[in-house]
């Protein structure tokens, strides 16, 4: 069942690619729409075998040879990802038909947009970690489609490259990670790894697998340091924006957090590594988002803040917190996806984003307005019973100081927890009354604004009014969800099926004076905001590390370029030399290492004199042509040299090679003189003499190298040659006496066929660059 | 005298290295030519030399020269001849359309 | 089993490539007759690697004379997934070559000069002698010395005079080295060779002689730092040529490495292998590096060879059945997405007018399918799931992690994402953005099926894995044990 719920949307992604040009009077997102309505309910449907404590789950066969198989199963958590996905997904489609105008190229937008979608739930689906990662890594893809989907915009080109590329970093440290763990847990599924968790916590990679993992999750949850690329992606269309980049495909990192948590919760490096980093997040996001001008950046910012703040409570890792991070991937979802579509209606309605433009909208879009009023003040965690944001940021503050760390850094660290979430919290609740109230009340500057603002079409309502009663409702009613949705996503959190009840009043307690704390602070900070605006501007937040990013994509180029160009100069005489240096080092070393040199004298053949005379002939020759100017005199020594050759192939009983020799030295020696011809005269080398130098050791060493492996082999003759073969059968198999030529023709006559063939091919070229010259370029 | 032979190759492999690492392209293709005949010495010397007889056939005699590395030799001299007269004739074109024989001055540059 | 199907992809493209010299005027002709002739080249193919794969590997004893004395040809499994693979390469070259390969390519005897190129690879693919290695080498690099100055134009002679003295030394080394070998072993039978190094332990200069090896096909296969002469040799031919350079030369010397340093060289494993691993490293660096730092189309697919020749020599290092198995599949991704790379950057060039990549933008809306293509074989580069790049990125990881090198496991995962960096650059910079300048040519439908056919294949690879992986796990299961080859090739 699992696998057509995940293809269904690939299949639509067909479809509508090849289908839905030819039907253009409808909105493409029509035919859209009952894809991830039809999945919601379908999940839905199988909520009450998830109650009963039991789970879903389908194999099918992929790559059994590698134990890579399509196995999926759906638990609380993969259940609520995916009524998160098929849900905000329904309501985002919704709204994008009214959102986008058919002059888009719609159809592109809603294939990257369904295989997101399906990607997205083969991640949160899949048994199999590298069944996992293939989809996740279709997710960075999917974002990197849909960021460049305007992709004549130079901004959106650049988001998308940046998040490509830090996604896709994390999701290559993450398969290091996944395969690692395979190889450590000896299974690829997820499940069996938990099972086998002791081996993993026990084992030298433990902190590596950890490390690489959480890599993954942070980079595509945007935690600090790898937030960056979420305000880039702001660029893509704003039905994007809310369903990607804050409900779903950013909650990626969490799911994998969540999921593993099984494995790595418990231990005091998973805690302060996921909680402090998740911590930072917050604060740091909370603090940015306050100076923003662009509604859209303000709620980057608030989202990657918010992701921290979950991030910190999964790896508090306490059922409590458990249960507020899961309740508040729930509500954040709602109240930032309702608040991500009304900044897409303000920014349709009045042409702008620009908070500092934009003001007094209430009176002429009202609506949108309440909902916007609404969501802020959910996000805030405003303590009002009919704000579902309070609930979880409630439970995030009494989990907080519920911590069962208390040995050790991770207890002094955990000591700390609690003011650095106020304050986190206190700056949420600024840069939220400053979202809502900034461009909603005081004054209108009608001025500014490009058309005259109007509310939005009922249609581009609809999915907000539909989350923010979300809000209202679970704010009211938090158990409503409880048993149903969030205690089995615990439950597969922790492993622990305890139910706690959720509800508004706790008494006069610890987290309500944090609450208050937060309301008050945050009251009188977001009131005098625009006095605190230059020590905002101070803060190094997105510009330090966007800085690093910059400077390391952009050094990684520079430094390519400068790097490559210095080496790679085109001079052969460099290249040459580098290769033989390279020959002679490595070789050495070798020989050296395993004692390779060897010289006997035993089987050696006697010193005769004319030999040596023609030898030291051909040295000097080989030696002179080195200096040699004149064209000629060239020519006369390495004649000198080949005519010698062929002299010691006749003492050394080949008369076959010498007569060979002979003969092709006398036509390459022609040959030579027909290009002197045509050639400029031979130059004094011009080079200097540490130049020289260099040239004389390379070219010494080469030769001395050869010479050592050529004595060392010939004196380690191990077996007998097959040779003796060949003169036992050359006459009576092969039928010649001549054993050279029997062997060149018949038993090794694919050797002279081929060889043949390489003269032919050679006179080919030949030919034609002789006949065919001067007619110019034909590829350029 | 096999320890001798792969002396003389050693040298003639040097001469031709370091004829290739010169400028001038007719330079480096006669140390192409060196470099062959080295090679050829090194084959030859790989073999046994001068233990009995050429290796062709006659009644009687049992002890030849290992006929093999000349088989193979024979093969490779060719080969040579012809990758040497291709690369003698393309110095030739390339001097000519690029107007040098120096190869510093044949580098070129990434935007072609 | 003893046939001569085993020669046929070595005879055909030689027969036909001496026939079509004769052709060189008539252009419709030889681009129709080539193009029948790679078909049937790939049936066979398909045959041999199905008669291999069901009944077990063939050999011809060329002459009729048995190993180790003559020269024998083996098709074990390893070598009809080349053969097969380099048969895929051909015909999608040919389908290129319908609308790209001109009046004036075919008189420069380009099709003569392309057949031999398959032929010497085929040979080298498939022969089990070290010395008749050698002359394949000779015969595929002699004809991509004609291939590469096809055009005549000046950088092409420029680049090729590099190319040729580098590869001539490196010829010269493996003569050489095969004669050092044989003095030591006397013999030149790969199979003898495994057996009669084993028998001796790999003792003394064996080593030495094996690392000679090595730096012969590094250059080949171009490993750091033996690799200068390719980037520029690669970009001045013509695509087609490129293309087939890309997809087929290094991976000559890739081969070539990964049986000789299982077959016969693999008792020192702690001494070469690590070596190895640490070449690979450097290698996936200094490629990544290459890639982004040029603005030249051509040239960023051109240095993307060396990560991935980086990613099959860490195989190789690792030597353990599954990084065998993941270097022989990387091995056959990457011919077929360097093939569509290269093809869909020269189709890219044309468009354009231009190579570099700065004059280039907001060819979606001229090309969009093109641009798509390109888009989805940079993720295939980049080893995304579920394309045929992860599948052996993920083997030579988990190998590698499996046996401890993490670091060399940690570089490749990371130059993983520059690799995807380097082209997703050319797929923002040349198809996203503004139109700047107008296209100077249309896309040449040809073409863009060509590189379309090797990216549905490149998908299959991924995506049916389950299909293909089981035979490359065979082969490498046989390449891990070298008895299996030794004793198939002397003992029947």
């Amino acid at each position: 069942m699992l696998h057509i719920y995940i293809l269904l949307p690939f299949l639509a992604a067909l479809l509508i690619g090849l289908a839905a040009k030819k039907v253009d009077r409808i909105h493409t997102g029509w035919f859209v729409l009952p894809v991830p309505a039809v999945l919601f309910i379908l999940f839905i449907s199988k909520l009450p075998i998830l109650a009963e404590g039991k789970i879903v789950q389908s194999i099918a066969n992929w790559i059994p040879s590698l134990d890579i198989q399509l196995s999926f199963y759906l638990d609380g958590l993969s259940m609520l990802f995916s009524l998160l996905i098929t849900g905000i997904g329904s309501l985002v489609v919704l709204y994008s038909i009214f959102y986008l105008s058919k002059k888009e190229q719609l159809v592109h937008f809603y294939v990257y947009l369904l295989l997101f979608m399906g990607s997205m739930l083969g991640v949160v689906l899949s048994d199999n970690v590298f069944v996992l990662y293939t989809f996740w890594e279709f997710t960075s893809i999917s974002s990197f489609l849909l960021i460049g989907f305007w992709f004549y915009r130079e901004r959106s080109t650049y988001g998308a490259q940046k998040s490509m590329l830090v996604t896709v970093f994390g999701g290559l440290a993450m398969l290091g990670a996944l395969i690692l763990l395979s190889i450590t847990a000896e299974t690829n599924s997820i499940r069996e790894m938990i099972a086998n968790r002791s081996e993993i916590i026990e084992s030298d990679l433990f902190i590596p697998i950890l490390l690489l993992l959480l890599i993954g999750a942070f980079t595509k949850s945007a935690q600090f340091p790898f937030h960056s690329w979420l305000p880039d992606a702001m660029e893509a269309p704003t039905p994007v924006s809310a369903y990607l980049h804050s409900a779903t495909m950013v909650k990626a990192g969490i799911y994998l957090v969540a999921r593993f948590s099984l494995i790595f919760s418990g231990t005091d490096v998973f805690f302060i590594i996921v909680s402090g980093v998740g911590l930072i997040t917050l604060c740091l996001g909370s603090i940015l988002a306050s100076r923003q001008t662009d509604l859209k950046a303000i709620l980057a910012y608030s989202t990657i803040s918010q992701l921290g703040m979950i991030m910190t409570m999964l790896g508090f890792g306490t059922g409590i917190a458990t249960l507020a991070a899961i309740f508040h991937i729930f509500n954040h979802a709602t109240f930032k996806g309702s608040l991500f579509m009304i900044a897409g209606i303000v920014d349709h309605e009045t042409g702008t984003r620009d908070i500092r433009r934009l003001g007094g909208l209430y009176t002429f879009m009202p609506i949108s307005a309440t909902l916007a009023f609404f969501g802020a003040f959910s996000m805030a965690g405003v303590p009002l019973p009919i704000f579902n944001g309070f609930l979880s940021k409630e439970m995030f503050f009494d989990s907080s100081l519920k911590l069962e760390q208390t040995s050790g850094f991770a207890g002094t660290f955990a000591e700390w927890i609690p003011l650095l979430a106020v304050i986190g919290s206190i700056f949420t609740f600024v840069y939220s009354m400053y979202l809502v109230f900034g461009t909603f009340a005081g004054k209108a500057k009608l001025d500014q604004l490009e058309k005259k603002p109007h509310e939005a079409p009922i249609g581009m309502l609809i999915s907000p009014i539909i989350l923010i009663g979300f809000v209202v409702l679970i704010g009211l009613l938090p158990n409503l969800i409880n048993e149903s949705l969030l205690a089995p996503a615990v439950a597969s959190v922790t492993g622990d099926f305890a139910q706690i009840h959720l509800k508004f009043w706790h008494g006069l307690n610890g987290p309500l004076y944090m609450s208050l704390i937060v309301v008050a602070v945050g009251t009188i900070l977001a009131l005098t905001l625009k006095r605190w605006q230059p020590i905002y501007n101070r803060v190094p937040g997105k510009f330090s590390t966007d800085r690093v990013y910059q400077t390391i994509v952009n050094g990684l180029l520079s430094f390519s370029s400068k790097f490559t160009k210095f080496y790679m100069t085109g001079s052969l005489r460099l290249y040459t030399s580098i290769i033989l240096v390279f020959l002679v080092v490595s070789t050495s070393i070798f020989i050296y290492v395993t004692d390779g040199f060897k010289i006997a004298f035993d089987d050696l053949a006697p010193v005769t004199w004319p030999e040596v005379l023609v030898g030291f002939v051909m040295a000097v020759a080989a030696i002179a042509t080195i200096w040699m100017t004149q064209r000629i005199a060239a020519i006369i020594v390495i004649g000198v040299v080949g005519y010698g050759l062929s002299l010691l192939f006749v003492f050394f009983r080949a008369p076959d090679l010498a007569l060979t020799q002979l003969i092709v030295e006398t036509i390459t020696v022609a040959l030579f003189l027909l290009c002197f011809a045509h050639l400029p005269k031979l130059k004094k080398s011009d080079k200097k003499s540490s130049e020289k130098l260099v040239d004389f050791v390379i070219a010494a060493s080469t030769g001395a190298l050869l010479t050592v492996v050529a004595i060392s082999s010939h004196s380690s003759k191990y077996f007998e040659s097959i040779s003796k073969y060949f003169v036992d059968n050359s006459y009576k198999l092969g039928g010649g006496d001549n054993i050279v030529n029997v062997i060149l023709v018949d038993f090794r006559g694919l050797d002279t066929l081929f060889e043949i063939a390489v003269l032919g091919l050679a006179a080919l070229g030949i030919y034609a660059m002789i006949k065919y010259r001067d007619k110019g370029d034909m590829n350029h | 005298m096999e320890i001798l032979m792969s002396i003389l190759a050693g040298t003639l492999f040097a001469a031709g290295v370091y004829l290739i690492l010169q400028k001038q392209l007719l330079k480096i293709v006669l140390g192409t030519a060196l470099l062959s005949h080295g090679a050829h010495l090194f084959i030859l010397t790989m073999g046994k030399l001068n233990r009995g007889k050429p290796p062709i056939l006659i009644e009687g005699i049992k002890d030849y020269t290992d006929p093999l590395p000349q088989a193979l030799i024979l093969t490779s001299i060719v080969i040579s001849f012809g990758v040497t007269s291709f690369l003698l004739v393309l110095a030739y074109r390339t001097y000519q359309s690029n107007k040098t024989d120096m190869m510093d001055q044949l580098r070129g540059t990434d935007d072609e | 089993m003893m046939s001569n199907l085993v020669f046929l992809p070595i005879f055909i493209p030689l027969f036909f490539g001496a026939l079509l010299v004769f052709f060189n005027k008539k252009q419709k002709a030889t681009v129709n007759i080539s193009f029948l002739v790679v078909l049937l080249s790939f049936g066979v193919s398909i045959f041999l690697s199905y008669h291999v794969f069901s009944n077990g590997p063939l050999i011809l004893e060329t002459g009729g004379w048995k190993a180790p004395y003559g020269i024998i040809l083996v098709a074990d499994k390893l070598s009809v997934i080349m053969i097969l693979a380099v048969n895929v390469i051909a015909l999608t070259a040919a389908i290129f070559a319908l609308s790209s390969v001109t009046e004036k390519m075919v008189e420069h005897y380009f099709y003569p000069l392309f057949f031999l190129l398959i032929a010497g690879v085929s040979g080298a693919f498939l022969t089990g002698d070290l010395f008749n290695l050698f002359v394949f080498f000779e015969v595929l690099l002699m004809a991509s010395y004609g291939l590469i100055i096809i055009g005549g134009s000046k950088h092409q002679f420029r680049e090729s005079v590099k190319y040729i003295l580098l590869n001539l030394f490196s010829s010269i080394l493996f003569v050489t080295t095969v004669a050092f070998l044989y003095s030591v072993t006397g013999t030149v039978n790969m199979a003898q060779l495994g057996e009669r190094v084993a028998q001796v332990e790999q003792q003394g200069i064996l080593t030495g002689i094996g690392i000679l090896l090595f730096i012969v096909f590094a250059t080949k296969g171009a490993l750091f730092p033996l690799y200068f002469w390719l980037p520029k040799s690669y970009i001045v031919p013509s695509p087609i040529v490129s293309a087939l350079f890309g997809a087929l030369l290094t991976k000559v010397g890739v081969y070539s490495m990964l049986r000789v340093f299982t077959l016969i060289f693999s008792h020192k494993l702690e001494l070469t292998h690590t070596f190895f691993i640490w070449i690979a490293t450097l290698t996936m660096i200094i490629g990544v590096i290459g890639a982004l730092s040029t603005s030249n189309v051509k040239l960023i697919i051109a240095y993307n060879i060396m990560p991935a020749i980086g990613f099959m020599l860490l195989g190789i290092g690792t030597f353990s059945a599954e990084s065998l198995a993941g270097t022989i599949y990387y091995l056959v991704h990457d011919m077929a997405i360097k093939a569509a790379l290269f093809f869909l950057a020269g189709l890219l060039v044309w468009h354009a007018g231009t190579s570099n990549l700065k004059k280039m933008g907001g060819y979606i809306k001229t090309a969009p399918l093109m641009g798509w293509m390109f888009f989805i074989a940079s993720l295939i580069l980049a080893g995304i799931p579920p394309f045929s790049g992860f599948i052996g990125k993920y083997l030579l990881l988990r190998g590698a992690m499996d046996e401890g090198h993490y670091i060399a496991a940690g570089v490749g995962l990371l130059s993983s994402l520059l690799i995807l960096f380097s082209v997703i650059r050319i797929f923002i910079g040349a198809f996203w953005g503004e139109l700047k300048e107008e296209p100077k040519q249309s896309v040449r439908t040809s073409g863009l099926a060509a590189s379309a056919v090797l990216i549905a294949i490149s998908i299959l690879l991924g995506v049916g894995a389950e299909w293909f992986y089981p035979y490359v796990q065979a082969a490498a299961d046989s390449l891990i044990d070298p008895q299996i080859y030794i004793d198939y090739v002397l003992k029947e």
